[in-house]
């Protein structure tokens, strides 16, 4: 079973490589570090936090146990994703049922791909949940600043790194345009791609304040 | 474009982004697979895209990446799949309409998971809604199956 699930994830994702479909673009322009102010990158870092504990980013942002939740405007009540679902250790479902069984892969970021409202979003990605140690579902402004500022939790991103990655990911179609181009009746991330870019710079030319320090 | 479906190569002349349920129902009339919802959330459309449980409402046919199984593909009459033939030794069918995606995504488990236990069953068929309510005896069933398909 195990070694069933480890060559699955292996095939999904060498499958995710080659994504050459068009997404969103965003551009990296750091400001000179120390050029912010520790109040203009607290200031950033608020905008950050709104975006990143949106629902958009936090559903699928979530701890150990791999539970999806399902929250927001479009969904009333918050509550745990339906239908029993689990993403397990892999966080791509494959133990169980994989993400990917209903949020199908996108071969291209198709115009009004996911307009069917109530339907499982998609994007140009095997769908899966983020990292555990990456978790932002019902975080606090500390532990989120205190996360994005740690590189043994962020993949060993600075802030111009988690830029970088913002940017790659959006241009390929991937989760993180989705935030802002959500489709249905979802309410997108606040502010916009280009703007999360521009305060993530800016919180780290700052010195990446965090509130509580 | 070009499809594989249950073995064969098929040309079909379609849109980009027509559900993968249509085509196979409309365009290439292998209506053993059912329109549930469209939307993902019952399960009845349950095909086989590379080996892995797809809905088909849900994967346009320009994102198949993979042969497609059906449930005209898993077995025949002459020679049933393990999953059909616990399917009618449990007696399991009342109205039918979801069967085709329960025998499909419990053939998929079966795949990834020849011993699965109840947990393991629930966690993979729930997404798979019966409004007769034949849970009790698809679980039963996967477990024979799981049984014939080890002996095997």
């Amino acid at each position: 079973m195990k070694t069933t699930v480890i060559a699955a994830v292996s095939l999904l994702i060498a499958a995710t490589a080659p994504a050459l479909a068009a997404g969103q673009a965003a551009t990296i322009d750091p400001p000179a570090e120390g050029s912010v102010s520790a109040s203009d990158g607290l200031a950033a870092f608020d905008r950050i936090y709104e975006v990143v504990t949106h629902p958009r980013c936090a559903n699928c942002h979530v701890g150990q146990e791999g539970i999806p939740m399902w929250s927001g405007p479009s969904y009333g009540k918050t509550r745990a994703h339906g239908m029993n679902v689990r993403a397990g250790e892999s966080r791509i479902g494959i133990e169980a049922l994989a993400c990917s069984s209903c949020h199908t892969k996108l071969s291209e970021d198709r115009e009004g791909a996911n307009d069917l409202p109530h339907a499982a979003p998609r994007v140009n990605a095997f769908w899966r949940l983020a990292p555990a140690e990456f978790v932002w579902f019902g975080q606090s402004k500390d532990e989120i600043c205190a996360q994005l500022s740690d590189p043994d939790r962020t993949g060993g991103r600075d802030a111009v790194g988690l830029a970088r990655h913002l940017v790659e990911d959006a241009e390929h179609g991937g989760f993180i345009g989705w935030g802002w181009k959500p489709g249905g009746n979802r309410e997108p991330a606040p502010y916009t791609l280009q703007d999360h870019v521009n305060d993530i710079l800016a919180w780290g030319a700052a010195g990446t304040p965090c509130p509580g320090r | 474009m070009q499809l594989t479906v249950n073995g064969k190569t098929v040309e079909v002349d379609v849109e980009p982004d027509m559900p993968l349920l249509w085509v196979l129902r409309d365009e290439l009339g292998l209506t053993g697979t059912k329109y549930g919802c469209g939307i993902a959330q019952c399960g009845a459309c349950t095909v086989h895209v590379g080996g892995m449980p797809v809905r088909a409402c849900q994967m346009a046919a320009a994102d198949v990446d993979g042969d497609i199984v059906t449930i005209e593909g898993l077995g025949t009459p002459e020679a049933l799949h393990a999953v059909q033939a616990a399917w009618i030794e449990h007696q399991v069918v009342q109205c039918g309409y979801c069967q085709s995606g329960q025998i499909m995504a419990a053939a998929a488990l079966l795949d990834s998971n020849p011993e699965p236990s109840d947990e393991d069953i629930d966690a993979v068929m729930s997404a798979n809604l019966c409004r007769c309510g034949t849970y009790p005896r698809i679980r039963e069933a996967v477990k024979t199956a799981a049984t014939k398909l080890q002996g095997a």
